[in-house]
């Protein structure tokens, strides 16, 4: 059980030391926020496992995992896991374009909001709308795709990542006729 | 511990080859509804093999087999519910992610070339946004009333959570 204690204080440091990074960040790519503090996290929980008592001073005999490695590897597991759902939470709750839909109805309350205030929310009037001014200079930075004038060219490390996205979608059956089945 | 992670982890195999052939027979219309569904059966499944089974599974060296089996079986039950977030998590990740569908689209496109007027038309703001306002108003999180998107309780609860979250997390929309 040490494991996963230790990996919970590692995650609470990982939520913590990622929100006071994100006041102070000045880029635009937040991902490496996350990433650095799994890896800080992940090296913290790595030093405190062999440091520390088997039972961290005040766990219960009977909670105590007698192979080491188990609890470690279990320990670890669990932190990764945790991670992955709290960095694609922080994704979803600040950038996607429905929850960016919700949070901006719970501001209006009883006015509600038309579909087209909801793509004015996404400059659908600008020349380049806001779903792709975050993405394409990213993709270009990234060596996916090449700007050529007015036109976006893919690269071939585009290619590969369109190629295992068509791959997965088709595993999941992503682009099946159905309600609720996205074009995009 | 060692018992339950592996109970787990044979578990969802199981629940992720099920879940994979109910995708390509069915493409229910409600995925995470289908996806919960079809985990349900796994939690049961997972106490009452942990019960049944053998402390070492009949194969696992005794080191591994002595920790309290009531740790092992809540361990293992809280690794099971955590890979199953998980595999929920990589279907939106496949099934939403708008960079991909961009990069996809020109792949597909003659000579891998798109215009910026031909991106915005196959995966721009207002695809996107008559897609995703349907969907929350299939899935319970909208109402539509007078030609307006009005809140559900449940989109109340998500909008909250994003306001909240985003106060905390402070990221760019740009």
């Amino acid at each position: 059980m040490k494991g996963p204690v230790l990996a919970a204080l590692a995650f609470l440091l990982i939520v913590v030391g990622s929100a006071i990074t994100l006041r102070v960040y000045r880029g635009n790519k937040e991902f490496k926020v996350f990433l650095g503090a799994f890896a800080a996290a992940v090296l913290g929980y790595a030093i405190a496992f062999p440091l520390t008592p088997p039972d961290l001073g005040v766990l219960p005999a009977g909670w105590l995992e007698p192979a080491s490695g188990v609890d470690f590897v279990n320990g670890l597991l669990l932190l990764a896991l945790v991670f992955h759902g709290f960095w694609c939470f922080a994704y979803f709750a600040c950038l996607s374009p429905s929850m960016g839909v919700m949070v901006e109805l719970r501001a209006r309350a009883e006015r509600g909001i038309s579909a087209e205030e909801a793509l004015a929310m996404h400059g659908r009037e600008q020349p380049v709308n806001l779903i792709f001014q975050r993405r394409l200079p990213k993709l270009v930075q990234g060596g996916y795709v090449r700007e050529e004038g007015d036109a976006y060219r893919l690269l071939p490390r585009g290619g590969r990542i369109a190629a295992l996205g068509a791959f997965l979608k088709r595993l999941i059956n992503s682009e099946a006729p159905v309600a609720g089945s996205r074009t995009c | 511990m060692l018992k339950g992670m592996i109970l787990a982890g044979l578990l969802i195999a199981t629940w992720a080859v099920v879940q994979g052939v109910v995708f390509q027979l069915r493409a229910p219309q409600k995925a995470f509804a289908s996806m919960v569904a079809w985990f349900a059966p796994m939690a049961p499944a997972y106490v009452l093999l942990y019960l049944l089974t053998p402390p070492d599974l009949g194969f696992l060296p005794e080191r591994f087999a002595r920790a309290a089996p009531a740790l092992g079986l809540l361990n293992g039950l809280a690794l099971l519910v955590l890979l199953f977030l998980t595999g929920v998590l990589f279907y939106y990740h496949a099934d939403r992610s708008i960079t991909v569908r961009l990069l996809i689209e020109l792949a597909r496109a003659p000579q891998q070339r798109l215009s910026l007027d031909q991106l915005q038309t196959v995966c721009g703001v207002e695809v996107l946004m008559q897609d995703r306002l349907d969907t929350m108003t299939m899935n319970g999180f909208l109402v539509r009333r007078d030609g307006r998107y009005h809140l559900a309780p449940k989109g109340r609860l998500g909008g909250l959570g994003g306001t909240m979250a985003r106060r905390v997390l402070t990221m760019k929309t740009l």
